[in-house]
């Protein structure tokens, strides 16, 4: 059984991706472009809940169907791939969107408090990966200079909205 | 200069603490080595030829004398009793061992310092005018400004992981000594209507194996929105420019893609949408900052430049080379020479540092500057001090009155140290150094800038040099390009290649038979070599470097 991190919590994996066998209670991801085909044949034809982004997806064209998603999943194929995090962004910040958001790929510790502070709430790691030291590298900066999605850092007050 | 609070301090630490882990896990196996590259290289670490190498930041070239000295302490304690200043204003440690990196940036964190994002695919050290807050023609201290931007781009938590490295440099001179045109993105200081300060914006310029100028796609930025619009350039380069051909990853290749006019409205369209999140630099965050750069505490001196003349001609040379005009009457700038003959440019070994650091803090209030052209600076010197201060810097080895002239050059560390070098850098360096040992001939040449890269990464800047020498491999043996028009003054310009490669003992008889077209050609002592390079074209250098067949490849 695939273990996950979930809000901050070492969780079993309920998640189908595409390609994998689904069990009965498993939530299943669709990847973008067939979810936004199905769309085209009609709004009923596309399952509402899960889809899977790659590195070169848009946002745009999904944006009126994200109140009908529960659970993003970003891909990083590679060791070094970094689309995922202005991804992340957008959808947090521009898009509102509100669900689950997960990366999943070549994606150790390291990237973790990154990946936090741009809006992902759930990650699947590198199968390789210690999840509990994972956890932990959720906290390896108490401080930033930039906000983040994650309100547990000392950001520097140098910037305000607008 | 800037000084760390909680929050500065906090997260070096913590980086430390973060790094020490990853190496920990590297050596235990925990780690491949493909995992554990990107992760060393964002914090400076390289695995060279013969031992790892590691480049410490200095924020746009500033150092207190506190930490030259922990620079010599770490030169002396964990390398070989030297370091390499480099074309970034950083130094780098060619013989560190991997095991003690970790406490080597505990050290460094004790005075503020840190290797972070000096190497690696995110925003690198923010580079600026080592005349900052000195110079007469700058319009105002473009440090505050790198200061913001350093901050802003540490550790950005989107930003991280970009397609390639990523150069931001910014000037506040007519002058441009920071060579923003040949940046990822370059700043230029502005004044608004108004008065106000705002910023001119280019993007898409850098070396390598393309070399581009920027273009401005900014003529005016408000000051608040300054991190804003960096913020939506870095956007549409992370989500856009390539990642499969590291050759073609740099944001120069996406803006030459897109085309000026479409990268422009993407960045606008980016900068316009993300309005509602983007950080707002504020007024009193830019004051709080350039608080810490007010000038030090002056004293009214005379300026009498001559009166302190000590009657050498070494001297008089040293003072007209070596040393710059300041804003301040009675101050004067003095450049600190790391281009001695017979020693790698940029070197200095611990106890120069050392020295220079206690000079620093008895005439030039403890601080020290490195320029992008591999030497220092001590930027307050009063004048009647002079004398002295060549003297002491005579003893130690670093009044070689050279700066500006043929052998203040500039140099990468080519294959005596790096692992992607084609030929040796150093060599030249020396070959050169020993053609033209003649003082009075290098200042009858009057400025000419020589820069010099072991392979197409140049990292020693060839293509903006007056005379720019690229080191090739042809067959196994150290070949040299030779490329001449180069600058990275305003107007910036990239050198042109003046025919086939010459082989490495016939580099220095090349730039002499150059030399000889210039003295030839030149309208009087006041045309540089570069101009009279734009006044007459390259033709008549190549017809004399090849008119016999012995150079020609």
């Amino acid at each position: 059984m695939r273990r996950v991190l979930r809000r901050r919590e070492l969780v079993t994996d309920d998640v189908c991706y595409p390609g994998e066998l689904a069990g009965p209670q498993a939530r299943v991801v669709q990847p973008a472009a067939q979810f936004l085909a199905a769309l085209s044949a009609g709004p009923a034809a596309a399952a509402a809940g899960a889809i899977l982004l790659g590195p070169t997806d848009e946002i745009g064209p999904l944006a009126a169907q994200l109140p009908r998603l529960t659970l993003i999943v970003v891909d990083f194929p590679k060791i070094g791939e970094g689309r995922g995090f202005s991804q992340a962004r957008l959808l947090r910040q521009r898009y509102r969107y509100a669900g689950e958001l997960r990366a999943r790929g070549a994606i150790k510790r390291d990237q973790l408090f990154f990946l936090a502070r741009c809006g992902f709430d759930s990650f699947d790691l590198d199968p390789a990966e210690d999840l509990s030291a994972a956890l932990a590298a959720l906290n390896t900066f108490s401080v930033a200079y930039q906000d983040g999605s994650d309100a547990v850092v000392q950001v520097r007050r140098r910037a305000s909205h607008a | 200069m800037y000084r760390y609070d909680q929050i500065d301090q906090t997260l070096v630490n913590e980086r430390v603490a973060q790094f020490r882990d990853q190496t920990r896990r590297f050596l235990a196996g925990e780690l491949t080595e493909d995992e554990f590259r990107p992760l060393r290289l964002r914090n400076g670490l390289y695995i060279q030829r013969f031992a790892p190498m590691l480049r410490i930041s200095i924020p746009y070239g500033l150092l207190s004398s506190v930490q030259l000295r922990m620079l010599a302490h770490i030169a002396r304690t964990y390398d070989r009793g030297y370091g390499h200043f480099t074309t970034r204003q950083n130094i780098q440690f060619n013989w560190p061992q991997l095991e003690r990196v970790p406490d080597i940036l505990a050290d460094l964190a004790t005075v503020e310092m840190h290797a972070i994002q000096t190497s690696g695919n995110c925003v690198r050290n923010i580079t600026s005018d080592h005349l900052a807050g000195v110079a007469p023609d700058e319009l105002a201290d473009p440090r505050p400004y790198c200061e913001i931007i350093r901050q802003w781009a540490t550790l950005h938590p989107e930003f991280s992981y970009l397609p390639r490295k990523f150069k931001i440099a910014v000037t506040a001179s007519p002058a441009d000594r920071a060579a923003v045109e040949i940046h990822d993105v370059g700043v230029r200081l502005r004044r608004g209507p108004a008065g106000e300060i705002g910023f001119e914006i280019l993007a898409g310029g850098g070396l390598g194996r393309t070399p581009i100028l920027g273009k401005v796609i900014r003529p005016f930025l408000p000051q608040a929105d300054l991190l804003a619009y960096l913020e939506a350039i870095l956007r549409v380069y992370n989500r856009h420019g390539r990642r499969d051909n590291i050759h073609k990853a740099r944001i120069k290749i996406l803006l030459r893609a897109l085309g000026v006019e479409e990268f422009i409205r993407q960045v606008e369209h980016e900068f316009q949408a993300s309005r509602e999140f983007a950080p707002r630099l504020e007024d009193h965050e830019v004051e709080r900052v350039r608080a810490y750069f007010a000038p030090p505490p002056y004293l009214a001196l005379a300026d009498s430049l001559a009166d302190s003349a000590a009657a050498a001609p070494a001297y008089d040379a040293w003072l007209r080379y070596n040393t710059r005009r300041h804003k301040v009457p009675g101050y004067r700038i003095v450049m600190v020479s790391l281009k001695k003959h017979g020693e790698a440019p940029g070197d200095m070994s611990a106890a120069q540092m050392d020295a220079l650091a206690e000079l620093a803090d008895r005439v030039s209030f403890g601080m020290v500057r490195a320029t992008h052209d591999q030497n220092l600076v001590l930027a307050d010197v009063p004048q009647s001090l002079l004398p002295a201060v060549w003297r002491e810097l005579e003893a130690l080895g670093l009044a070689t009155p050279n700066i500006g002239t043929l052998t203040d050059m500039i140099c990468c560390p080519g294959l005596d140290f790096c692992s992607l070098a084609n030929a040796g850098s150093i060599d030249i360096a020396k070959q050169i150094h020993a053609r033209f040992d003649d003082l009075d001939y290098l200042y009858d040449l009057g400025p000419v800038e020589i820069k010099m890269s072991g392979c197409m990464n140049a990292c020693g800047h060839h293509h903006i040099g007056h005379i720019g020498i690229l080191g090739v491999d042809k067959h196994g043996k150290e070949w040299y390009q030779i490329t001449i028009g180069g600058s990275s003054a305003a107007p910036a310009a990239l050198g042109e290649v003046i025919g086939p490669s010459v082989p490495k003992d016939q580099v220095a008889d090349t730039i002499a038979r150059l030399l000889d077209v210039y003295l030839r050609e030149r309208h009087g002592e006041d045309e540089r070599f570069l101009d009279t390079v734009r006044r007459i074209g390259i033709e008549p250098f190549q017809e004399r470097v090849y008119e016999t067949s012995a150079t020609a490849a």
